[in-house]
């Protein structure tokens, strides 16, 4: 498992533990990864987040369209495997969940441990600290031989 | 937003490719992913309609390399062009860190590039974005084709560039034009980002 | 088949002790339908008893048995019973842990008979 911020680790190994799913995905509603589980490159994570919050965005949009209720959790069932996909509200703003699930557990287990999940967030979010100046200000030299490596230039 | 993680020490950025239809937005994309070696992108996953056109969008990640100690990461998205997908492109713009507008230097869609230009604007105000806020860069791309076909980057830089930001001329489809452009916006997202006026987490 | 199913569930819960009964997808560990006291949890009831079932089930055929007919867990503060109920369904009862267990049985069976 890898987390952005430590304090999601708890909540999440608890939900994994408890509700036997395969692969866990939390990001943001812009699409960035927070946390996963199970997945083996981060590049993938970061499309499987982009395509997630792609679908959250695009029901909720289709939601506004047909009513003045927004849809909650999606879920798609396979053959062999289901996934589960959720906007739900931290403290430190909206965030998604995804989660590809198996035979050995079930939707109804799924949600259960999700929402609980959702609750130990909300619990363990510390208050946001200041934000801190990240780069050290001769990162323009380091950024463009990145820049050079990456594209061969 | 950009996405800073402090403990693991990794930054992950969003730029959004905004523009009118067939501008070569999505070209830009596949260029990069064209180029960059393997193990510094991840795959090019493409919402598109059965004539290559986008319909939701396509989304490319790419891994930079390491700057000032952190791994710095870049989530490339580019919006469907056509009117009619609005909501989709105010969707995809959501969070974003910077902006390349890549506009289309032919004459006939001068209009068109005006149109997107203020409908971006449009799409950033809602999000409670001043565009003069957020890193962006231009892009007049199909320079390549016959000079009575399209309008200078002068002609260009008139209609769109008053607020005198960055801008290259691009043949996106060869290449030419296409790091420039990515470099200039990732150098202005970094800046800001160094700058404290942006990120967010721990 | 919903108000039928309402009616069944509610027959269950006249059972003095009985705190709720539920209709259950098997698969998915879902609510069809339900009749609860306040305060029981119905969606977890109904995702455990589906789990539970479940696995037993898979036990059972490992061994080369026949999927049991009947699952009651008894714990210290109450007991969940849970019978198959026709077509990919389960009937769950909640109770306080002092209640009539084999009156709740018979009538958990009958309801199923009746619901298959």
């Amino acid at each position: 498992m890898r987390a952005i911020e430590p304090w999601v680790e708890g909540p999440l190994t608890t939900f994994l533990t408890e509700s036997s799913a395969r692969l866990v995905l939390l990001m943001t509603s812009a699409g960035q990864v927070i946390a996963q589980h199970g997945f083996t490159r981060s590049l993938d994570v970061m499309a499987a987040a982009a395509l997630g919050a792609g679908i959250v965005a695009s029901t909720g949009e289709l939601a506004k369209l047909l009513g003045p209720s927004p849809f909650g959790a999606l879920v798609h069932q396979g053959t062999n495997q289901a996934v589960f996909l959720a906007p739900f509200t931290t403290p430190r703003g909206r965030w998604i969940g995804l989660v590809v699930y198996g035979k050995e557990t079930s939707l109804g287990l799924i949600q259960l441990f999700f929402n609980r999940m959702v609750e130990d967030l909300s619990q363990s979010a510390p208050v946001e600290h200041a934000r801190r100046a990240v780069l050290a200000e001769n990162f323009e030299h380091e950024l463009n031989a990145s820049l050079r490596a990456l594209f061969g230039r | 937003m950009s996405l800073v993680n402090f403990a693991a020490r990794e930054i992950t950025c969003k730029l959004v490719y905004y523009g009118p239809g067939r501008s070569g937005k999505t070209s830009n994309l596949q260029y990069i992913h064209g180029r960059v070696p393997e193990a510094r992108r991840g795959r090019m996953v493409s919402l598109a309609t059965e004539s290559d056109r986008t319909l939701f969008f396509d989304f490319l990640p790419l891994e930079l390399g390491t700057i000032s100690g952190f791994t710095t990461r870049f989530q490339l998205y580019t919006v469907p062009g056509q009117v009619y997908y609005n909501a989709t492109r105010r969707l995809v713009l959501q969070g974003a860190d910077g902006v390349v507008f890549v506009a289309d230097s032919q004459a006939r869609r001068f209009d068109d590039n005006l149109e997107s230009f203020q409908n971006l604007q449009e799409n950033l105000l809602e999000q409670g974005i001043d565009v003069r806020s957020l890193p962006t860069v231009l892009q007049y791309n199909k320079q390549d084709l016959p000079a009575e076909l399209v309008l200078t980057p002068a002609d260009l830089e008139d209609a769109l560039n008053f607020r005198s930001v960055p801008s290259f001329s691009a043949d996106a489809l060869h290449g030419s034009g296409v790091f420039e452009t990515l470099k200039a916006l990732s150098a202005l997202v970094l800046k800001r980002l160094a700058a404290g006026n942006s990120g967010e987490s721990v | 088949m919903t108000n039928f199913a309402q009616q069944v569930l509610e027959e269950v819960t006249r059972i003095p002790g009985v705190r709720g009964a539920l209709l259950v997808s098997e698969d998915d560990g879902l609510i069809v339908a339900e009749a609860l006291m306040e305060g029981v949890d119905g969606p977890a009831v109904a995702a455990l008893a589906a789990s539970l079932t479940g696995r037993l089930g898979r036990a059972t055929r490992a061994l080369g048995k026949a999927a049991p007919v009947l699952l009651h867990l008894q714990a210290t503060g109450g007991a969940v019973f849970s019978a198959a109920g026709g077509e990919g369904l389960l009937l769950v009862a909640v109770t306080a842990a002092d209640v009539n267990a084999g009156l709740v049985r018979l009538s958990l069976l009958d309801a199923a008979g009746r619901l298959s």
